[in-house]
C-alpha cells in the first residue's frame, strides 16, 4: 500500500506542536520553582500530619539508627500516592495546574502524531530511530502525568520534560525520516510486541534516571547543609520533597521497567528466532541489552544490600541508563549489526 | 548465607566440632609426617578456608561484582568484530591491524562470548547463585511449616503501629482481629491475648522461581550447544540439496551431534523473488522477500511446496530453515582454446554493498586446456557510469552488467590447503591482457592468445539457507517465562506481618495495639496497607482511639514513642526482631535473606 503523504505531514505538524506545547510546560513548571508555593519549613508547627514531606522532616529529629530508615511510613490512609507529595498543599497551584494541563495537551497532540504517522504507513509506526525516539519520549510523558497524579509528585514535571523536549527535538531534525514501508526483516507482528516493550521500558528508565538525579542532588545538598555547607540548589530543594522520597519514586519506576525491559529482551529473542534462526547472537544490539539488563538487576539487588543503598545504588542505575542510552544512540550509529534499522546513514 | 568473613584457617565453633578428633585407640600413622595434631590443624585450616571462600563466593558482594564482570566482559564482544557472528570483519581486522590481531586472538578477544574466561565469569556466578538459591529453598520449605513469630510485647515501637481502646474483652477484640486477618489471607499465631499474621511467602516463592529460572536459562543454553547443530546453505534457484554435513556450506554441530543424527529432509529453491520500493526517498529498499521451495521429510517421501519468507521459517522434522539471504548468480559460458565449453553454470556472486547489490565473485575453470582460465570482478545490477566509475543504482536487475579481470596459468586447485570459492589464488595466475569493459548479457570476452572466450549468458538469484535445531529452545522459552512469573511475583508481593494485643485498661475497657513491619518494602506501600488493615480492626472493634494517639501511625510519629526507643531490653529477644533487622544485615545473593 502506497504511503499516505498527506497524513504523514499532517502527523510532522502535530509533533512540531507537541515540542512547542512541551516547551512551554516545561516553562510553566519552571515559573512553579520561581513563583509557586514553597515546601513547608521543616520546623513549621501547624503542619497537616498525614503528609509525608512532614513524617519524612521529623525524620531528622530522631536519633539515629532504626527509625531514621524507614521516615516514609505515611499515615495518610486515603491516597496511595501521599507518601511522595512534596508540598503541603494537597491542591496544585496555578502553575502547576497550568503546566499539567499542557503536558497533557502536548501528549494528546503526540499520541495523535504517532497515531497519524502509523496509519499513514499502514504499520506499528516504529521502524526507525525517528520514530523510535517520538515513541519512547511519548511513553516518559505518560510515566511523567501517571506519577504527576497518583503520587501528587508535581515537582519531577520540569526534570523530565526537559530531555524530552531535547530529543523530540532532535528528532524532529537531525535525526527525521520521511515516512515509509518497513524492510522485510521488520515485517513481523513481533514488532508490536517487541518494540512496544522496549518503548514503555525505555519511557520508564528516562523518568526513572530523571528521579535518580534529582535525588542524588537532593541528597548531596541534605549532607552539605547537615554539614553546615553552603549548598547552591537551595532554591530547588524547597520545591523537592525529601531524598529518601525520590530515591523511592526512582526505584518504583525501576521495578515497573524491569520485567517489562526482562520482557521485551524475551519478545526479541523469540522474534529472532523467527527471523535469524537463534534466540539469542549476541549482536552489538543484544549484547547491550544484556548489559543494560544486568547493570539494572546488580541496581535492584544493590537496592536490598546494606551498604550498596543509597547513593552507590543510584550511581549503578546512572550507569545503566548510560549503557541504555549508548544501545539506543551509540550502537544506532557507530555499530553494523542485525539491528541497523536506524535509517540514519 | 549472611556474609560473615571468617578469616582464613580460623575455622569456626562449628569447624572445630566438624573436625574429626585424633582417635586415642587409633595407632600411629604409618607416616611420621603426617602427625594426627598437625593433619587435623591442617584439615581445620583446609575446611576453614573452604567455607571461607564459599560464603565469599555465595555472597551477594561476589554476586553482584560477578554480575558487573559479566557485562564488562560483554562489551569487547560489541566492539571487536566476533568469528561467530561477522567473520569477514575479522578478516578485515587481521589485514588492517596484523601486528595486533594475533594478541588479540590470543586473548579470545574474536571469540568473547565462547572465552574461557568469560565462561570462568558466568559459571562462577551460577554457582554463586546456586549456592544461594538451594539452601533458601529448603529454608523456604521449612518456614512454610513454621508459624509466625509470637507478638512483641511492645507493638508501638514496630515500624507501623496504632491504638484504641473498646469495649470488647480482650478475648474478643483478639478473636475477631484474628478472624479479620484470615479472612484476608494471613496465617496466624494465636495465644492468649495477642495474635501474630503473617502474609507474602509468594514473594520468596517468586525470588526462587526467577533465579532457579535462570539457572534453567543456562542449561537450555548449554543443551542446544551440546545437541543441536546450525549450517548454512548458499542455493541458487532451480538447486536442491539434502541435508549432510556436505551439502552444507558451514556446518557447525553441537558437541554430541554425529552426521547421522541430521534429518534427512531436502530443500529445492524454484524460484527467489525480491521486491524493492521503486520511487521515494527510500527509492531502493527491499519490501520483500519470497523464496518458493519445495521440501521432502525424507527420500522418497512426496515433495511439499513452501513460501519461505523472512520472519517466516520453513519447519520440517523439528529442523528450521530461514531465508537470511540474498544475491544474484550471474551465468557464464567458457570455452576453452580448443573450442571446448569447458564451464557452463551460474556463479554465485556475494553482495559487498546493500543499497545497490554491487556483488563480486570469481570464475574458477580447472578444466581450460592449455592453461586453466580464472575470472574475479563485479556484477552490477542496475550498472550506471558515475564520472567514469561503473556502479549500481538499484537493488533489482534492471541492467545487469558484468566487470571481469581475466587471469590464466595454474589455479592451484590440486595443492595446497583448500580455496574458497570465492577467491582467487593469484600465486599461479597471470593476468590476461584484455581491455575491462562491462558485458551486458549475451556479450562476451575473447581472450588474447586463443586462449578461450567467457560468454556472459544471463543471471539467476540466489538465496542462502539458514538451517537450525535447537533442542534446548522449548526449555529456554519455558525457562524465560518462569523468570518473568517469579519477578513479578516477587515485586508485587510484600511479606509483611502484622500483630495484635488487647489487654484490659486499669480504668476499664481493653486497649487494643496493633503493629505491623514488612520486609523488603523498599519501594514502600506498606503503609497505607496497614492503616487500612487497623482502620478495618478498629472499625469492626467499634473501637475508638485514646486521645493523643493517631490512629494509624508510624512509629516515628509522636514524640512519647520516641522517647521509648531502646528503654526495653526485653525486646532484643523478641522473635520480630530478627526480622526487623533482617533488610539491614543481610547479605545474600537474592538480598532478602532471612537471617534467622
Amino acid at each position: 500500500m502506497p504511503i499516505n503523504t498527506g497524513l504523514a505531514q499532517v502527523s510532522e505538524h502535530l509533533l512540531l506542536s507537541t515540542v512547542i506545547i512541551y516547551a512551554i510546560a516545561m516553562l510553566a513548571y519552571a515559573c512553579d520553582f520561581a513563583f509557586g508555593r514553597v515546601r513547608a519549613p521543616e520546623s513549621a508547627p501547624a503542619r497537616a500530619p498525614e503528609l509525608v514531606g512532614a513524617g519524612a522532616g521529623k525524620a531528622g529529629a530522631l536519633p539515629a539508627g532504626g527509625p531514621a530508615a524507614r521516615p516514609l511510613d505515611g499515615a495518610d490512609a486515603g491516597a496511595p500516592g501521599a507518601a511522595f507529595t512534596s508540598a503541603a498543599t494537597p491542591r496544585p497551584g496555578f502553575w502547576v495546574r497550568s503546566a499539567l494541563a499542557l503536558t497533557a495537551v502536548g501528549l494528546i497532540a503526540q499520541i495523535a502524531g504517532i497515531l497519524t504517522r502509523g496509519l499513514s504507513e499502514h504499520r506499528v509506526p516504529w521502524g526507525n530511530m525517528y520514530e523510535f525516539i517520538t515513541a519512547i519520549t511519548c511513553m516518559a510523558v505518560i510515566v511523567l502525568l501517571a506519577i504527576s497524579l497518583r503520587y501528587k509528585a508535581y515537582y519531577i514535571g520540569l526534570f523530565v520534560l526537559v530531555p524530552v523536549v531535547f530529543a523530540l527535538g532532535l528528532a524532529l531534525t537531525v535525526i527525521y525520516t520521511p515516512a515509509g514501508a518497513l524492510v522485510p526483516a521488520l515485517q513481523s507482528y513481533w514488532i508490536a510486541i517487541h518494540v512496544t516493550a522496549m518503548i514503555v521500558a525505555t519511557g520508564l528508565y528516562i523518568v526513572g534516571a530523571v528521579t535518580t538525579v534529582m535525588y542524588l542532588l537532593a541528597d548531596r545538598h541534605e549532607r552539605r547543609v547537615a554539614a553546615g555547607l553552603p549548598s547552591r540548589t537551595t532554591g530547588i530543594m524547597l520545591h523537592l520533597p525529601k531524598p529518601l522520597i525520590l530515591d523511592r519514586l526512582s526505584y518504583r519506576t525501576i521495578l515497573f521497567a524491569f520485567p517489562v525491559w526482562t520482557f521485551g529482551i524475551m519478545a526479541g529473542a523469540i522474534w529472532a528466532d523467527q527471523a535469524w534462526g537463534r534466540y539469542w547472537g549476541w549482536d552489538p544490539k543484544e549484547t547491550w541489552s544484556f548489559i543494560t539488563w544486568v547493570v539494572y538487576a546488580g541496581f535492584l539487588h544493590a537496592r536490598a544490600t546494606a551498604g550498596w543503598r543509597g547513593r552507590r545504588a543510584a550511581y549503578i542505575q546512572i550507569v545503566g541508563f548510560c549503557c541504555l542510552m549508548f544501545n539506543l544512540i551509540g550502537i544506532n550509529l557507530w555499530v553494523t549489526g542485525l539491528h541497523s534499522y536506524a535509517g540514519l546513514s | 548465607m549472611t556474609d560473615v568473613r571468617v578469616p582464613p584457617g580460623s575455622g569456626s565453633e562449628e569447624d572445630v566440632r566438624a573436625a574429626p578428633a585424633p582417635s586415642p585407640d587409633a595407632g600411629p600413622p604409618p607416616s611420621a609426617e603426617a602427625r594426627p595434631a598437625f593433619s587435623a590443624g591442617l584439615r581445620l585450616a583446609v575446611t576453614g578456608w573452604l567455607r571461607w571462600a564459599w560464603r565469599q563466593l555465595t555472597s551477594m558482594r561476589t554476586a553482584l561484582i560477578l554480575l558487573f564482570l559479566l557485562a564488562v566482559a560483554s562489551v569487547p564482544g560489541s566492539v571487536i568484530p566476533q568469528q561467530g557472528i561477522d567473520p569477514a570483519a575479522v578478516a578485515q581486522y587481521y589485514t588492517a591491524h596484523p601486528a595486533l590481531a594475533p594478541i588479540l586472538a590470543r586473548l579470545s578477544l574474536f571469540s568473547v562470548f565462547g572465552a574461557p574466561w568469560f565462561a570462568a565469569i558466568y559459571l562462577l556466578l551460577f554457582v554463586s547463585l546456586a549456592g544461594c538459591v538451594l539452601p533458601r529453598t529448603f529454608r523456604l520449605a521449612g518456614s512454610a511449616r513454621q508459624l509466625p513469630p509470637r507478638a512483641p510485647r511492645n507493638l508501638s515501637r514496630l515500624p507501623m503501629s496504632a491504638s484504641y481502646r473498646t469495649s470488647l474483652t480482650p478475648a474478643e477484640a483478639v478473636g475477631s482481629a484474628a478472624g479479620l486477618l484470615s479472612g484476608k489471607g494471613f496465617r496466624l499465631n494465636n495465644a492468649d491475648g495477642w495474635v501474630a499474621a503473617e502474609k507474602g511467602y509468594l514473594r520468596e516463592v517468586g525470588n526462587l522461581l526467577f533465579h532457579i529460572a535462570l539457572l534453567a536459562l543456562l542449561g537450555s543454553v548449554g543443551i542446544g550447544g551440546i545437541f543441536g547443530y546450525k549450517a548454512d546453505r548458499l542455493l541458487i534457484s532451480g538447486q536442491s540439496f539434502a541435508n549432510t554435513p556436505t551439502a552444507l556450506d558451514q556446518f557447525r554441530p553441537g558437541r554430541l551431534v554425529t552426521p547421522g543424527d541430521l534429518q534427512p529432509f531436502s530443500v529445492t529453491l524454484d524460484r527467489f523473488t525480491a521486491h524493492y520500493i521503486t520511487s521515494g526517498t527510500l527509492r531502493g529498499q527491499p519490501s520483500s522477500f519470497d523464496a518458493s521451495v519445495r521440501y521432502t521429510d525424507r527420500p522418497g517421501a512426496p515433495a511439499r511446496g513452501f513460501l519461505l519468507r523472512v520472519n517466516h521459517p520453513l519447519s520440517v522434522d523439528g529442523v528450521r530453515v530461514y531465508l537470511i539471504g540474498h544475491g544474484y548468480a550471474p551465468v557464464f559460458r567458457v570455452t576453452d582454446g580448443a573450442g571446448r565449453v569447458v564451464f557452463d553454470s551460474p556463479v554465485p556472486f556475494i553482495p559487498v554493498e546493500q543499497t545497490g547489490l554491487t556483488s563480486e565473485g570469481v570464475i574458477k575453470v580447472p578444466d581450460a586446456d592449455p592453461d586453466q582460465l580464472g575470472f574475479a570482478g563485479v556484477f552490477l545490477p542496475t550498472a550506471v557510469d558515475v564520472n567514469g566509475r561503473l556502479q549500481s543504482a538499484f537493488p533489482a536487475a534492471l541492467l545487469p552488467r558484468v566487470s571481469l579481470v581475466s587471469y590464466a596459468g595454474n589455479l592451484g586447485l590440486n595443492s595446497g590447503p583448500s580455496q574458497s570459492v570465492y577467491q582467487l589464488d593469484l600465486a599461479h595466475l597471470r593476468r590476461l591482457p584484455v581491455a575491462p569493459r562491462p558485458l551486458a548479457p549475451g556479450q562476451s570476452i575473447k581472450l588474447p592468445g586463443h586462449a578461450g572466450t567467457l560468454t556472459f549468458t544471463g543471471y539467476r538469484q540466489w538465496a542462502s539457507l539458514a538451517i537450525t535445531y535447537d533442542p534446548g529452545q522449548v526449555p529456554a522459552l519455558i525457562s524465560g517465562i518462569i523468570a518473568i512469573a517469579g519477578l513479578l511475583l516477587s515485586f508485587a508481593v510484600r511479606r509483611r506481618r502484622v500483630f495484635v494485643r488487647a489487654h484490659a485498661a486499669p480504668d476499664g475497657g481493653t486497649v487494643v495495639d496493633i503493629g505491623g513491619l514488612a520486609r523488603s518494602d523498599a519501594a514502600g506501600g506498606f503503609e497505607t496497607e496497614f492503616a487500612s488493615l487497623a482502620a478495618e480492626i478498629m472499625a469492626s472493634h467499634g473501637g475508638r482511639q485514646p486521645a493523643g494517639t493517631a490512629a494509624a501511625g508510624s512509629a516515628d510519629d509522636g514524640g512519647s514513642e520516641n522517647a521509648r526507643y531502646g528503654d526495653d531490653a526485653g525486646y532484643d529477644d523478641d522473635p520480630a526482631d530478627n526480622y526487623l533487622s533482617a533488610p539491614a544485615d543481610n547479605e545474600s545473593a537474592l538480598g532478602h535473606d532471612e537471617g534467622e
